[in-house]
């Protein structure tokens, strides 16, 4: 009886969680586009309810009854399961991601755990599949037989290959810290200010920098460069199957932000007159508007460039930073 | 590049590229622009824009202070209209105050063909016709284009005394011809 309720109450999490991440980009594209609004000193959507506020469901309704368009010569079944396969990974990441200890359910006095699973591999396990989402834009963007696109992928694929490393590594460090690869436990050796940005500080600019080209997002946003691939992996595709992209791209952004707070901001730790879920949201945002001011402040790296930072500064620095720490621990 | 010039970059640049000072300069310059007053108007719904006097948009006829019409039908402006848009039929109005009798009888202008010279304004001996400051001319039909006298005689929304060149708060009138967008020159502000 009692594993029934245990089995239950894991099920009920799990579709929160995605319900949530379902929901993630109608705030998310709200945000980014007052965000760059303001930063342009205009004011962003304004007509569509107060404060533009119902902008992002005109937008929802518009993606969901356009036309799915599938160019001619396209690879039909790759072109249809692409969008799937970007858009799977990033979901499966939240199975061990924690977003707090536990609470206590009122009424039935029963313990909730604020994680679906606590993997002992955890860091490993959201690195490993987060990297498998790339396969689903180097597909779309081969299925489309189309030059932008497949330009789009293949340097999606080269730029994976370079900062997933760096990302990985940077990483290394915060687990030699903790002493273990349960992402639980990492927050948990943060707690009382023992944040690791302090003790990490190289190791989080490498992981900011890597993690914001393995989000695809300006100044890395190779894959979808605008100015030189038209849309880059996603130019042929409408409709939702191009809202999925989106979707996957909004919720990898929230990924590197969720593993950046809890790698080096201590996660949900704070001062307790707010309870820990909030303190976790409010670092989330912090990070997300982070990377949104980013986007609207620099330019977009050239190919070559960007290959140059990965292999030849974040690659060298992040093992040195792992033999420092690795030094000083001893 | 040789090996002079690669010695050449000072301890300073390398200090400024390794704390990235400049992307924090630029961050800072972002942010800052964040929280500054946006300059986008809220046309039509909240604001409008109300035009310097000396713009020229549609067109008005004047009166006197006694109230009577100055335009004296002369038909000068239809002669000096290059697209031929205006019509002047003139007629005797039989006050006896001699060439003030002439008054037009019908004054009409195509806006489709008018292209807002201002020859017409220019012509005019008697300063009755002036190009004034409405400018949302959208309508439904054809037969709104067609502005006769006794529309243009009408009161000014915008009086010529008023300076213009603001912003001010406005509101969007829909009726069966099109959309009008009605300035409250009570409240003004200029954005820069």
């Amino acid at each position: 009886m009692v594993n029934v309720l245990e089995v239950l109450l894991i099920c009920v999490k799990v579709v929160i969680v995605s319900l949530i991440l379902f929901m993630l980009p109608l705030p998310l594209t709200y945000m980014e586009r007052k965000v760059a609004g303001h930063i342009q000193v205009r004011l962003g959507p304004f007509r569509t309810g107060p404060h533009g506020l119902l902008q992002p469901f005109a937008d929802m309704l518009k993606l969901m009854f356009k036309e799915d368009v599938i160019p001619a010569k396209a690879d039909r079944f790759l072109f249809k399961i692409a969008p799937i396969i970007a858009m799977v990974p990033v979901f499966a990441v939240y199975a061990t991601v924690p977003f707090g200890e536990s609470v206590t359910i009122p009424f039935i006095n029963k313990e909730l755990t604020l994680y679906i699973s606590d993997m002992n591999v955890g860091i490993l396990y959201v690195l490993a599949i987060a990297g498998l989402s790339v396969y689903g834009i180097i597909l779309g963007g081969w299925a489309s037989n189309s030059k932008y696109p497949m330009l789009g992928g293949l340097r999606s694929s080269a730029q994976m290959i370079s900062y997933e490393l760096a990302l990985s590594f940077a990483a290394v460090g915060v687990v030699m810290m903790a002493n273990s690869l349960s992402l639980l436990d990492i927050v948990k050796g943060q707690y009382g200010w023992h944040w690791n940005i302090i003790y990490q500080p190289v190791g989080f600019f490498i992981f900011l920098i890597a993690g914001v080209a393995e989000i695809n997002r300006i100044p890395f946003d190779m894959p979808e460069d605008e100015g030189t691939l038209g849309a880059g992996y996603h130019a042929e595709y409408s409709a939702m199957r191009f809202a999925f992209f989106m979707l996957t791209e909004y919720v990898a952004m929230v990924t590197i932000s969720t593993l950046g707070v809890i790698l080096f901001f201590g996660g949900w730790d704070g001062p307790s007159f707010l309870p820990g879920i909030v303190w976790f949201v409010l670092k989330v945002v912090a990070f997300i508007y982070l990377f949104m001011w980013v986007r609207f402040t620099f330019p977009r790296y050239r190919f070559d460039q960007l290959m140059t930072i990965g292999w030849k500064i974040l690659l060298p620095l992040s093992l040195l930073n792992i033999l420092v720490t690795g030094l000083v621990i001893i | 590049m040789n090996k002079n010039e690669k010695c050449n970059i000072s301890i300073r640049d390398l200090l400024k590229k390794v704390f990235f000072v400049d992307l924090i300069q630029g961050l800072a310059v972002t942010f800052g622009y964040t929280f500054t007053k946006t300059i986008t108007m809220r046309y039509p719904d909240e604001e409008t824009w109300v035009p310097y006097s000396r713009f020229r948009g549609l067109h008005t006829l004047n009166r006197n202070k006694e109230g009577r019409e100055l335009c004296v039908g002369c038909e000068l402006c239809a002669k000096s209209c290059p697209t031929q848009c205006i019509t002047v039929v003139p007629m005797e109005d039989k006050t006896g105050k001699g060439i003030a009798d002439r008054v037009a009888a019908r004054w009409e202008i195509n806006l489709l063909r008018c292209m807002f010279c201002g020859l017409c304004e220019d012509a005019c001996p008697t300063e009755a016709l002036r190009l004034g400051r409405q400018y949302e001319l959208a309508g439904k039909t054809m037969q709104r284009q067609l502005r006769s006298k006794e529309e243009l005689l009408g009161p000014q929304p915008v009086p010529f005394d008023f300076e213009g060149g603001v912003i001010t708060r406005a509101r969007l009138e829909r009726d069966e011809d099109g959309v009008v967008v009605k300035a409250d020159l009570s409240s003004q502000k200029r954005w820069w």
